[in-house]
């Protein structure tokens, strides 16, 4: 693989686990942390993501001939910043209340550092095939890193998942898990414990040698 | 960074730029258009949903065909102008006014609905549109059996206090959220302010008839309070 | 007086009650990348800070007379053309566009300015200048700008505006300081190998946003003081 570029089945995997853009990239970290107190806006988020993310990718994809150097970043702005008010106004219109709870950070995905270094890196000098896998994969990952850090948050602080109950009654809900020390106790505890698993299975990999 | 383009080789990549602003500018005039009216649709039925449980007697059909006909909004001394909705029951009477209201709460905005009888003496009801308060705690202030309930039947022209121990019935108290009293706090002093300052404007408007008569925002007028 | 109150409610909400980094979760990226040193992480808050008031007036300043819905330049436009004066225009479809590209430029001008008069903290910044253009925060702040501009009963001014930016930029500089304050210590420290890097700085951060929401209620005392001083 070393002079090749990786396919896009290569790339599809790659973005799930091995270069999660959360746990191993650390990028979009910002709606990591704001909308992960419950899986239903995690996932909604994800979700608008994933729309911004693969469509971006494609289209970026298509006229990557017709760019140059020094405009990219400008095209590549353009270009999410539209997306991501598709996506906005698609959600105010059909999903009215979790628009209002997912707030300001719909826009806040034009920011999302996963978005604009993928387009930089793989949707620029591919074609639209691999750019495909590539988002999807991305998307998976990120919806895999929202899902994890909320599940822990709403399970320990409101005793549910997506809204139904799943701790008994009289389970303590832990407040702070919900707020936002809790959201960034439990990212950098599953980063610590990400971290961990990558070490021990370069570990294995290497004793396997 | 080092080699600059020459300008002409700006101008020239420029057009890639100017094309594609002009494609999704089209694009999101298309979806601008196609989405608005749901989007609308959706922030007004957020109010008219909930006006027939704020006031008792009304009719939210009724009411929302007489507000979307004609804007009700009053101003109080210094010019500021609040748009009130007239809740009428279903053969047209007044029944009531809905009172939008909002200010800061403990953690961020908070937004709510005041209900008011015909003769805006009395508080109706209470509805808190948003909120971002603490989940487990500040949050109750949504709950009516924890809280809103007890705004209903309060009369207008006393300023609710927030007591801790149970309140005296009757009376302006309303009794704090445990461990939310900051968020309780909040809620009463939005309600205390927004009646304060707009419960004579509403009065004067409901004396006219209770008619909804449309009237462009004014500048600062003379009314007395 | 009461301009001044809300204008100190403003300041102070956003600058430590709901501040931008450790209650909004918005310039996290260069709250872990940047906080290493004290000054380092000082310039940088001080960019931010920079680059957030100017982009907020200038995103001000289009929202109020072209974006926001009956807004006087394209109505006065479409008049000249001869529509129909009572049409409502409302090109706030574009708002994001529009943020994203004055953002992009102010930070662009901000770079040239800093390498033209302060060329040795040109140098430290390194790469991490042009990055404050994807920087949450200042996007974040035009946003909850944008948010008081939508409400016709409660307008905000460009005083208010002004405020919440320049706020906000204090409190990330606050914020971005102290995270730099405690990791320069830390690495004298015997972190467990996992944590180390962003993972004990996240948890330092929490504990820091835990102590922030001792500041709840400050406003409203402050508020009080100043009616009283004003008296």
């Amino acid at each position: 693989m070393a002079s090749q570029d990786p396919t896009a089945v290569e790339r599809f995997i790659n973005g799930i686990l091995p270069e999660n853009p959360v746990y191993r990239q650390l990028l979009g970290m910002c709606p990591t942390l704001a909308v992960t107190g419950a899986v239903k806006p995690a996932m909604t988020m994800a979700a608008a993501t994933a729309f911004v993310l693969i469509s971006a990718n494609v289209m970026i994809s298509l006229i990557r001939g017709l760019l140059k150097p020094h405009l990219r970043i400008l095209v590549f702005t353009l270009t999410i910043a539209t997306f991501v008010t598709i996506a906005d106004r698609f959600l105010a219109a059909y999903m009215y209340q979790m628009s209002k709870q997912l707030g300001p950070y719909v826009p806040l995905i034009i920011v999302n550092c996963v978005i604009i270094s993928r387009c930089e890196i793989c949707s620029s000098k591919q074609r639209v095939g691999v750019a495909i896998a590539d988002g999807v994969g991305m998307s998976l990952g990120f919806a895999l890193a929202l899902g994890s850090i909320a599940t822990v948050r709403e399970i320990l602080g409101s005793g549910t998942w997506f809204g139904l109950p799943v701790m008994p009654e009289s389970w303590p809900k832990w407040g702070i898990m919900v707020l936002p020390p809790g959201a960034f106790l439990t990212l950098g505890l599953l980063l610590g414990a990400a971290e961990w698993i990558g070490r021990k299975r370069a570990e294995k990999a290497k004793q396997n040698r | 960074m080092d080699e600059q383009p020459t300008r002409k080789g700006y101008i020239g990549q420029a057009w890639l730029v100017i094309l594609l602003s002009l494609v999704y500018g089209g694009a999101l005039a298309g979806v601008e258009t196609a989405l608005r009216e749901t989007i609308a649709e959706n922030k007004r039925r957020e109010t008219y949903d909930r006006i027939p449980v704020l006031v008792p007697g009304a009719d939210g059909d009724k009411t929302r065909e007489v507000n979307q006909a004609d804007e009700v909004i009053v101003a109080d001394a210094d010019g500021n102008w609040q748009r009130v909705y007239l809740a009428v029951a279903a053969d047209g009477a007044p029944a009531g006014w809905v009172l939008p209201a909002g200010g800061q709460g403990f953690a961020d905005r908070i937004d709510v609905l005041i209900g008011l009888d015909a003769q805006a003496s009395t508080i109706t009801g209470l509805y808190v549109l948003d909120q971002k308060e603490t989940p487990g705690l500040g949050n109750f202030i949504t709950s009516e059996a924890l809280f809103t309930n007890q705004f209903a039947g309060k009369s207008a022209d006393d300023p609710l206090t927030v007591v801790t121990t149970d309140p005296i019935s009757g009376s302006h108290q309303i009794k704090a959220i445990t461990g939310a009293t900051i968020s309780s706090e909040s809620v009463c002093r939005i309600v205390n302010r927004t009646l304060a300052t707009f419960k004579q404007p509403i009065r004067r408007r409901a004396l006219q008839g209770g008619k909804a008569t449309a009237q462009a925002p004014p500048g600062p007028g003379k009314d007395t309070q | 007086m009461e301009t001044l109150v809300i204008l100190v409610q403003i300041a102070i909400g956003a600058a430590l009650i709901n501040n931008f980094v450790l209650h909004y979760f918005v310039g996290i990226c260069p709250f872990l990348g940047v906080s290493r040193r004290v000054d380092t992480a000082f310039g940088m808050g001080c960019a931010v800070t920079f680059v957030v008031t100017i982009a907020a007036l200038l995103n001000w300043t289009f929202t109020y007379f072209i974006l926001r819905p009956s807004a006087p330049l394209p109505a006065w436009v479409w008049e000249m053309a001869g529509g129909d004066p009572q049409t409502e225009i409302d090109l706030s479809v574009l708002s994001y566009i529009m943020y994203i590209f004055v953002i992009a430029s102010s930070v662009q001008f901000v770079e040239m300015y800093v390498r033209k008069f302060f060329p040795h903290l040109y140098k430290s910044f390194g790469v991490y200048l042009p990055l404050i253009t994807t920087n949450c925060a200042i996007l974040f702040a035009c946003l909850e700008i944008m948010k008081h501009l939508d409400d016709p009963t409660g307008l905000w001014g460009v005083h208010e505006a002004l405020t919440l930016a320049v706020g906000g930029g204090v409190g990330f500089t606050i914020a971005i300081s102290l995270m730099a304050g405690i990791r320069e210590e830390l690495d004298l420290c015997d972190v467990p190998e996992p944590l180390k890097g962003p993972g004990i700085a996240l948890i330092v951060a929490g504990i820091m946003a835990m102590a922030f929401m001792g500041f709840a209620g400050v406003d409203q005392g402050i508020q009080n003081a100043i009616r009283l001083l004003l008296q």
